[in-house]
C-alpha cells in the first residue's frame, strides 16, 4: 500500500492505494467517480479519458501513485454540480449521445481540445476525438456538437 | 401532406431525457452497481477448440485467500438457449470453442479472482476441431453435438440427424429447374462473409445473488428481460417466477450482443453454488471478443436464371451459416436469412436452402442486420454482376424487380404492404445523381438495397401510471441501450394524454414490475411497444376522462385533454388540471393506471415461433461513390447516401442517429474489422489489432428517411434502426466494380485483396 495524495475536480484526496492500481481503478473504486468509463482496459477505447495537468489521458494506462500532485478532471469536474458545461449543453442538442458509455471520455478529449484550440476544423476535431471509439453515433453529431461550441 | 402539423410532439426531435445523465457521467450502467458484500467472479477459459475435459483440479486455487468458492460445468447440470437449448452455463465433459468457459472463481476482489484461475489445472484431451461450415455440414464429419438429437428445441428448428447441421432452413416456390430451363443466362456465384463483434464500448456484466429457496435476483445488461428470464428458469428447471431480472438503468450498447445468457451464465454458475450473496461477473475486452457473441460467418452460393431483357426468372441460394459451438441464436438468424435469401424482388421461381451447423468457433448469434449483411451481401453484388453482363442499369434491373404493395413475396406467400424500398432506391438515384453526374478517374458509384423481416409473432405489453401531481410513468420492459426508445415511448404516451413530454418518465425494467415485453431486438420496439404504450394511454386517458366527467358534472365525451389539463370542448371556463383529478394529496379522487396489449395479428393455422408471415419489413438502399487507387489498392469512400423506411419517423433526428450509427458499422463490416481466426483461436481480441472505423474514417453520409406509413404502426411507424448498416458492402463493392472493374467476393474489402484482383488483371504495383 501506498499513501498518495490526489487533486482531483479541484479537491484534494488523501488515499491508500496499491502500487497496481490504475487511476481509472482508483477513480471508480475508491472515489466513487464512475462517471469515467471501463471500456477495454487496455488504452484502446478512449472510454477512460480524463484531463492531467491540461492534457487528454487514458486512465486505464496510468499508474494512479504516478498522478500524485497532478491536477486531475474527470466528467464529474467539467461543470460545477447542477449546471452543463457548453459542450455537454452541445451534445444533448446534436443528438451526440446515444448509449452513452464513451460520451464522458471524448468530452474530456473535446474539452482539452478547445482549451488549446478554441477554434479548432473538422479535421481537427476528428483528429482529436480518433482515440474514442464510439459503435453508436457514427461520429457526426460528435462532431456537429464540438464544433458548434468552437464556434461560440 | 405535412402530417407533423396535428402532433404535439411526435415527429418531432424533442431532447433526449437520458442524455442529460450521460453527458455528467451520472448515467448508470451495470459496472457501476454495487451491492453489499458483492464478490467478483471470473471464469477460466478453454485453450482449446474442441477437447475432452479429463480433469479439473481446483484444490491449489481454493486455498488463495480471499476466495470464496469455486464452481465447475460438472456441477452445473444446466443447458440453456433461446429456441434449441444446448449449451451448459460451463462447460461439461467437453469444450467445443477456445474462450469457453470451463470453471468460475468468486472472491472478494477482481485481481484475487484473476490470480486464482492461473492456479486450477485443467487436463484436457484434443479432438479433431471444424472451423469452415461447408466441412462442417459434410456427411461423416466429427460430431461436435454427439447428443444433438436429445435437444429439445422449438418446433420451427430442424436439426438433421446424425450431423453438425442443426437447423435446415427451406423455402421453395414455383419450379427453379423450369425457371433455369427458360433462361438466357445463368449466373452462379459464391460469396463470403466473415465474423463480426458488436463491439459495445461497454462489456457484458451481471450481478447474480440466489437464496437458499434458489429465488434468483439477476442484475444485467441484458437486453430483453423477459425472455432472460425464462431462459434461466427453464434452464434450472425452476418456476419463471423464482427468477427476476433487474434491468441496469442504462446499457452501453448493444447491437443484438446482448440477448442470449453471457455474463448472465458466469454469474448465475457462481451463484447457484454460493448463495446469499450476490456476485458480480464483468466481462474484459478479451472475453468480448472470444467468448461473447459473433455475427455467423457464412458461405452464400447463389445461381440466378435471366432473360435476355434482363427479366429474372429463376434464384437458387445455398447458405452455410457457421453458428460456432452452440445454437444462441442461429435457427432464428438462419430462418430470416432464409426468409429473405432472394432479395426483395418478385422472382417467380425460388428454392432456399440454409444450413446451421456447429463449428469449433466463438458462438455466433444476433448482431444488427440478423442475416441481412450476409444474404444482401450475396444477392446484391449479384444483381450488379447480372447487371453488368446483359448491359443493363443495375438501378433500372432492381426498380424492374423489386417489391410493391401488393406483390406476394415469394419466400413467405404474404401480400406485401407498406413497402417502401422502391422509394429508398429512388431518393438514393436522386440524391446521388444516378443519371448524369460524371465522375472522375478511377470514380465510380454502387448502389444496393435490403429487405428484412421483423421477428413476428410476438407481443408487448405496457401500463401507463398517472400520479397525483399529474406526471406519467410508463412500465415497459423495453431497454434503453441508446437506441432511444426511451424517448420514442414517453413522445408517444405525451402525445395521448396531452401532457407535456418532460411530465413522462420511463421506469427500469423489472420483471418483478413492468410487464410482459418479448424482448428490446430486431427494431420491433417502436412498432410493438409503441402500440403498446399507445393503448396503455388511450385507456389511461378514458379513466381520466371518467374521473374528471364526475367532477365536473360533464359527460366525459364533452372533455378532452391538453396540456396537462381537462378541457370541456363545449364550455372552456371549466378547465382542471390532471393533478387536480387525480386528487393531490392521498389520490383522494381516484387512480389510474393505463393498461395496454400488441400482438400482431396472425392468419389462422400460422405456426408461432418466428412465422412466415412478417408483421412489416426493415428496408433500405445506400449508394456510394468512391475512388480507388489503383497503384496501391486502397478505396477512398468519397460519400454515402442512405435511405431506410421508417413508415413515420416519431423521432427523425433519432432515425438519422440510427441511420449514421449504421453506416459506421456497416462500413466496418465492409472495409476494416478483419476478425482473424487460426484453428479457432481469435488472433486479435482487442481493439488495438481489431480495427473499428474512427472519426477520421468515417466518410460524409447523406441520411435520408422515407416515411411509408404502415396501417398497424403508432401514427404509422415501424422499425428502422436495426438495418442501416445492411446495404453498404455490396453497394460498396459495386462502387468499386464501376470504379476499376473487380469484382470482389469476400468481406471485408480489403486493400491488399483490390491489389490482388488488381494484379490479377496485370494492373497494380507488384510487391
Amino acid at each position: 500500500m501506498e499513501r498518495i495524495t490526489l487533486n482531483v475536480n479541484g479537491q484534494s484526496h488523501q488515499l491508500n492505494i496499491k502500487v497496481n492500481e490504475t487511476l481509472l481503478d482508483v477513480l471508480r473504486e475508491q472515489l466513487g467517480l464512475f462517471g469515467t468509463k471501463k471500456g477495454c482496459d487496455s488504452g484502446a477505447c478512449g472510454a477512460c479519458t480524463v484531463i492531467i495537468d491540461g492534457e487528454p489521458a487514458l486512465s486505464c494506462m496510468i499508474l494512479a501513485v504516478r498522478c500524485q500532485g497532478r491536477e486531475i478532471l474527470t466528467i464529474e469536474g467539467l461543470a460545477p454540480e447542477g449546471e452543463l458545461h457548453p459542450l455537454q449543453e452541445s451534445a444533448i442538442e446534436h443528438g451526440a449521445v446515444q448509449c452513452g458509455f464513451c460520451t464522458p471520455g471524448w468530452l474530456m478529449s473535446a474539452k482539452a481540445l478547445l482549451d488549446e484550440n478554441p477554434a479548432p476544423s473538422r479535421r481537427e476535431v476528428q483528429a482529436a476525438i480518433a482515440g474514442n471509439l464510439c459503435r453508436c453515433t457514427g461520429y457526426k453529431q460528435i462532431e456537429d456538437a464540438i464544433l458548434a461550441v468552437a464556434k461560440k | 401532406m405535412n402530417s407533423n402539423q396535428s402532433f404535439i410532439t411526435v415527429g418531432k426531435s424533442p431532447l433526449r431525457a437520458d442524455a442529460r445523465d450521460k453527458v455528467r457521467g451520472k448515467g448508470i450502467y451495470i459496472d457501476d452497481m454495487r451491492l453489499p458484500g458483492m464478490l467478483y467472479g471470473k471464469v477460466l477459459r478453454s485453450q482449446y477448440a474442441h477437447a475432452r475435459i479429463l480433469m479439473i483440479d481446483t484444490s491449489e486455487a481454493e486455498r488463495l485467500p480471499g476466495i470464496i468458492g469455486i464452481v465447475t460445468g460438472e456441477e452445473l447440470p444446466f443447458i440453456h438457449g433461446e429456441s434449441f437449448p444446448d449449451e451448459p452455463l460451463l462447460a461439461r465433459g467437453k469444450v467445443r470453442y477456445m474462450g469457453e468457459g470451463v470453471a468460475a472463481v468468486a472472491a472478494v476482489d477482481e485481481e484475487t479472482a484473476e490470480k486464482a484461475l492461473g492456479l486450477i489445472k485443467v487436463e484436457y484431451e484434443e479432438l479433431p476441431a471444424l472451423f469452415d461450415p461447408v466441412a462442417a455440414a459434410a456427411p461423416g464429419a466429427v460430431r461436435i453435438h454427439e447428443e444433438m438429437e436429445s435437444y429439445k428445441g422449438k418446433p420451427l428448428v430442424r436439426p438433421v440427424k446424425g450431423t453438425n447441421i442443426l437447423n435446415h432452413v427451406q423455402f421453395e416456390r414455383g419450379d427453379v429447374n423450369q425457371g433455369f430451363a427458360q433462361a438466357d443466362h445463368i449466373f452462379e456465384d459464391t460469396f463470403t462473409t466473415p465474423a463480426q463483434q458488436h463491439c459495445s464500448i461497454e462489456p457484458h456484466g451481471s450481478i447474480c445473488l440466489i437464496d437458499k429457496d434458489d429465488n434468483i435476483s439477476l442484475w444485467t445488461n441484458n437486453d430483453s428481460p423477459y425472455r432472460c428470464r425464462i431462459e434461466i428458469a427453464d434452464a434450472l428447471h425452476i418456476p419463471m417466477t423464482k427468477v427476476r431480472i433487474i434491468s441496469a438503468p442504462y446499457t452501453g450498447g448493444n447491437f443484438g450482443g446482448k440477448g442470449g445468457l453471457k455474463a448472465e451464465a458466469c454469474a448465475i454458475a457462481l451463484a447457484w453454488k454460493i448463495r446469499n450473496v450476490p456476485i458480480k461477473v464483468l466481462y474484459t475486452r478479451e472475453e468480448e471478443f472470444c467468448s461473447s457473441i459473433i455475427r455467423h460467418p457464412s458461405v452464400i452460393k447463389i445461381k440466378t436464371g435471366v432473360k435476355n431483357g434482363g427479366t429474372i426468372l429463376a434464384r437458387e441460394v445455398t447458405t452455410y451459416w457457421a453458428t460456432g459451438a452452440y445454437a444462441e441464436k442461429g435457427p432464428t438468424v438462419s430462418r430470416f436469412g432464409g426468409i429473405s435469401s432472394a432479395g426483395p424482388y418478385n422472382i417467380p421461381n425460388v428454392k432456399i436452402n440454409g444450413y446451421l451447423v456447429y463449428t469449433n468457433t466463438p458462438v455466433a448469434g444476433a448482431m444488427r442486420g440478423y442475416s441481412g449483411p450476409q444474404t444482401s451481401w450475396a444477392y446484391e453484388s449479384q444483381m450488379d454482376i447480372i447487371a453488368a453482363k446483359l448491359g443493363l442499369d443495375p438501378l433500372e434491373l432492381r426498380l424492374r424487380h423489386v417489391y410493391q404493395d401488393g406483390d406476394i413475396h415469394t419466400a413467405t406467400g404474404q401480400i406485401i404492404h407498406a413497402e417502401g424500398l422502391k422509394k429508398c432506391l429512388e431518393e438514393v438515384a436522386v440524391r446521388m445523381e444516378w443519371q448524369g453526374k460524371t465522375l472522375g478517374p478511377n470514380q465510380g458509384r454502387g448502389i444496393a438495397c435490403m429487405e428484412r423481416a421483423v421477428k413476428t409473432p410476438f407481443g408487448s405489453a405496457a401500463f401507463v401510471k398517472v400520479n397525483e401531481d399529474g406526471t406519467v410513468d410508463i412500465l415497459s420492459s423495453t431497454t434503453e441501450v441508446g437506441q432511444g426508445s426511451e424517448t420514442i415511448l414517453r413522445q408517444i404516451v405525451a402525445e395521448e394524454l396531452g401532457v407535456p413530454l418532460n411530465a413522462v418518465r420511463k421506469a427500469t425494467p423489472d420483471t418483478a414490475y413492468t410487464p410482459y415485453d418479448a424482448s428490446t431486438t430486431s427494431s420491433r420496439s417502436t412498432f410493438h411497444m409503441g402500440n403498446a404504450v399507445k393503448i396503455a394511454a388511450a385507456d389511461a386517458r378514458q379513466q381520466i376522462l371518467q374521473l374528471a366527467g364526475k367532477l365536473l358534472s360533464t359527460d366525459p365525451v364533452n372533455l378532452t385533454l391538453a396540456d396537462g389539463k381537462v378541457l370541456d370542448k363545449e364550455n372552456p371556463v371549466k378547465v382542471m388540471p390532471i393533478a387536480a383529478v387525480l386528487g393531490q394529496s392521498y389520490g383522494s379522487s381516484g387512480t389510474v393506471l393505463g393498461r395496454g396489449y400488441y400482438f400482431p395479428e396472425m392468419p389462422e393455422g400460422q405456426e408461432t415461433y418466428f412465422s412466415s408471415q412478417v408483421v412489416f419489413w426493415l428496408l433500405g438502399a445506400h449508394g456510394i461513390e468512391v475512388e480507388v487507387n489503383r497503384r496501391t489498392g486502397e478505396v477512398k469512400i468519397l460519400k454515402v447516401y442512405a435511405a431506410h423506411d421508417a413508415g413515420k419517423a416519431i423521432h427523425p433526428d433519432n432515425v438519422k442517429g440510427q441511420i449514421l450509427g449504421g453506416i459506421s458499422m456497416g462500413l466496418g463490416y465492409a472495409a476494416y474489422e478483419n476478425y482473424e481466426f487460426k484453428e479457432g483461436n481469435v488472433l486479435n481480441p482487442s481493439f488495438l489489432s481489431y480495427k473499428l472505423p474512427t472519426a477520421v474514417d468515417m466518410p460524409g453520409v447523406v441520411p435520408v428517411i422515407v416515411e411509408q406509413e404502415h396501417q398497424d404502426g403508432p401514427y404509422g411507424a415501424k422499425g428502422v434502426g436495426e438495418t442501416t448498416n445492411v446495404p453498404l458492402p455490396p453497394a460498396l463493392a459495386n462502387a468499386i466494380y464501376n470504379a476499376v472493374g473487380i469484382r470482389i467476393k469476400s468481406l471485408p474489402i480489403t486493400p491488399d485483396k483490390v491489389l490482388a484482383a488488381m494484379q490479377e488483371r496485370g494492373e497494380g504495383e507488384s510487391q
